[in-house]
């Protein structure tokens, strides 16, 4: 059984190929200005490096913000409940999932199978999400990817309010003129941030294991500020910001065996 | 309207009349081009639609027959009362000749207007009604010749001394926690006080055979609202978003007319109940709608996303004061003395309400109890608790709703949003999640 999951995220695209549950090969790229051709070049780049082609997939099921422009789906999962079947495949006592793109924060519970019970969403702004931090590395004339180990070097923690991006980079201005450290604002940061994702979780039950994935777990800092905000360790799966990908695969083979039968 | 000139305006800005005119005419086009995209999208979301809807469609116009019907009653001298909440008595309004008509504005780009003379974090509703007044948008609004306020939110309270700058305003006293002798005391003189009043105003006094007569009048409308409730029991005849609007059609339109064509829908709906003519799928998820009023034509919104999602649900009740709550609760009278009927009416609009605005020791136990034997008796599967920003009560009172309706295991989503459309791609990818969750139950 071969599927592919989609997953069109507002930053990137990502797909993943799954042969007999197992990840047989996975690509992205920006989704820009033409999402839908984005999406066409990860589903050619996987399948070309999986070795396979279109005709050799049994289903395709595409999840994402942006789920309706995606080639070739033969159906559609919701974020949430990509997030619990990637969540419970990658880590099996996982019941909390955290997903943390680059505009969305999001928190889904879920059962043994890897059925959603219960999520979660953001409220519309993005202070809870990946943009915050790209629009305070900004600010704080640094590279993203720097932001996170820097951030571990603060010897004390400064605060900011994070209600709103625009308000959280005045706060940050704000630091910066009382000469806080770079180390220090940078864990302001991923603190701020943190806080909004746990008053979230909580609001849904923080039910162990709980699980981070998305583009925003591979960053050090956030994952060090969430865990002292939640006061646990969150695991964290290999290459989580397919999850998505992963958990439309899954659905799409599981699809493909109802179909089938 | 000249009058307005000489009054001094302690809260709304001086508009220039060109400003006025302009942002009425494209405020006005872009709400007539809603009602008639609304009634398209609920068209083809029920390719059958039963044949008396046309008559509700048509009373949807605001800008229409009902709104010419109303002026030729005021050209023959009736007086139009209208009202900014479910509390006001409108069998004392009938019974006085005069019309009743509420005038909560559903409208979204009026919300922006608003802005201008309260901050963007009140409830839209309210900035909503304040932009319609300032640019004369809603008919029913400017027909009134007086308004009944009942103070039951900050909001509301606020609401009522800005529009006491061009209207005649009666603020209605509401007492915050019902379970209590001498809260019912000072609700029936509320009650009694606005019988004067209305009396006064309108120079038509409230006789027991009037009183009677509107009190029987809206009997009839609740048996009427409470037979089409009863079809939405059972497998789907009529979709959500169709009933909702009948339902609150009678804010507005003429009530023993409402009564006869909801009579004639229902025995429209009966026949296909016999055929079982099912709108949807009998295994399309059923939900209710809770918490902050929706009201026509922008906010039928989530509705639509609802029953247009794939996978799609189906509304069969609702616990909104904009829905069901309009006239779930007859009015018991005994006796039909003077005394009798207006105890009756106090007790009715009191003891009936589910508005979060009350407390007691137990909360707000009857929105509770409300909630739990709609999900019994109308079978619903899911609940989405909806708010609009800026309503605190309803918000606040959620964690209280998500444990009564967890114990009982009902999922619930609390789903927030504000007087726009610029977040319905969210809030479609949310109605959506919430509806394959509930599917994934009903197949497990």
């Amino acid at each position: 059984m071969i599927t592919l999951g989609i997953d069109l995220g507002t930053q990137r695209i990502k797909t993943l190929v799954l042969k007999d549950g197992t990840i047989a090969s996975k690509a992205q790229a920006f989704a820009g200005f033409d999402p839908a051709k984005a999406a066409k070049q990860t589903v050619n780049d996987a399948l070309n490096t999986a070795g396979l082609t279109l005709p050799d997939i049994n289903h395709i099921t595409a999840t994402g913000a942006a789920m309706d422009l995606a080639p070739h789906a033969n159906s559609t999962i919701s974020m949430m409940g990509a997030d619990a079947k990637a969540g419970v495949f990658l880590i099996p006592q996982a019941r909390t999932i955290i997903d943390i793109g680059a505009e969305e924060a999001r928190a889904v519970k879920c059962d043994e199978r890897g059925l959603m019970m219960e999520f979660v969403v953001n409220e519309r702004c993005a202070a809870g999400a990946g943009a915050f931090i790209e629009a305070m590395a900004r600010a704080l004339e640094m590279k993203l990817e720097d932001m996170g180990p820097l951030s571990l070097q603060a010897e004390r923690a400064s605060s900011i309010n994070a209600s709103c991006v625009i308000f959280g980079e005045s706060d940050v201005v704000s630091l910066i003129h009382r000469q806080e450290s770079k180390p220090e604002i940078a864990r302001a940061v991923f603190d701020a941030m943190a806080d909004r994702v746990c008053s979230m979780v909580h609001r849904l039950g923080v039910n162990p294991e709980v699980v981070l994935v998305g583009g925003v777990a591979k960053d050090p800092g956030f994952v060090a500020s969430l865990n002292r905000k939640l006061g646990l360790q969150v695991q964290i799966p290999p290459y989580p910001d397919y999850a998505g990908a992963l958990g439309a695969a899954l659905t799409a083979a599981m699809r493909a065996k109802g179909a089938a039968k | 309207m000249s009058k307005n000139q000489t009054v001094e305006q302690r809260y709304l800005p001086e508009i220039q009349r060109k400003e006025i005119d302009e942002l009425k005419t494209t405020v006005k086009g872009a709400s007539q081009k809603i009602i008639a995209d609304n009634i398209a999208r609920m068209k083809k979301a029920d390719s059958h639609r039963p044949d008396t809807m046309k008559y509700f469609d048509d009373i949807a116009n605001l800008f229409g027959r009902r709104q010419q019907e109303i002026e030729a009653e005021k050209q023959k001298g009736k007086k139009i009362i209208g009202y900014l909440c479910l509390f006001a008595p409108t069998e004392l309004i009938s019974a006085a000749d005069a019309i009743p008509v509420r005038v909560n504005s559903g409208w979204y780009d009026t919300s922006k207007l608003g802005d201008r003379v309260v901050p963007v974090e009140v409830c839209p509703v309210i900035r909503s009604t304040i932009g319609a007044k300032m640019i004369e948008l809603s008919p029913f609004l400017e027909q009134s010749d007086a308004l009944i306020s009942v103070l039951t939110c900050d909001g509301m309270t606020k609401l009522s001394e800005i529009l006491s700058d061009q209207k005649t305003i009666w603020g209605m006293n509401v007492p915050r926690v019902k379970d209590s002798t001498q809260s019912l005391r000072f609700w029936s003189a509320e009650i009694k006080h606005m019988k004067t009043q209305i009396e006064t105003f309108t120079g038509n006094k409230i006789t027991r055979n009037s009183l009677k007569e509107a009190i029987t009048t809206s009997h009839r409308a609740t048996k009427a609202f409470r037979r089409l409730q009863e079809l939405r029991k059972g497998n789907p005849v009529i979709m959500g978003q169709d009933a909702m609007l009948v339902n609150q059609a009678y804010s507005w339109d003429d009530k023993k007319r409402w009564t006869e064509k909801t009579e004639a829908l229902c025995n429209e709906l009966e026949k296909r109940v016999q055929q079982k003519d099912w709108v949807c799928s009998p295994d399309t998820p059923r939900v209710m709608l809770t918490g902050t009023p929706m009201f026509w034509p922008d906010s039928w919104k989530l509705p639509a996303l609802v029953e247009e999602g794939n996978p799609k649900g189906i509304i069969v009740a609702d616990e909104q004061c904009s829905g069901e709550r309009i006239l779930n609760d007859p009015i018991g009278v005994d006796e039909w003395s003077m005394d009798d009927m207006l105890n009756a009416i106090s007790e009715r609009y009191l003891m009936a309400s589910t508005c979060p605005c009350f407390t007691s020791k137990d909360g707000n136990e009857d929105r509770i109890n409300w909630l739990l034997n709609k999900v019994k008796e109308w079978n619903i599967q899911g609940v989405i608790y909806y708010v609009l920003r800026g309503c605190m009560l309803y918000a606040m009172e959620y964690n209280r709703v998500k444990k009564a309706l967890d114990k009982i295991n009902v999922p619930v989503y609390y789903l927030d949003t504000e007087y726009t459309r610029e977040d319905v791609g969210q809030l479609k990818t949310r109605v959506e999640a919430f509806m394959e969750l509930l599917n994934a139950r009903i197949d497990f």
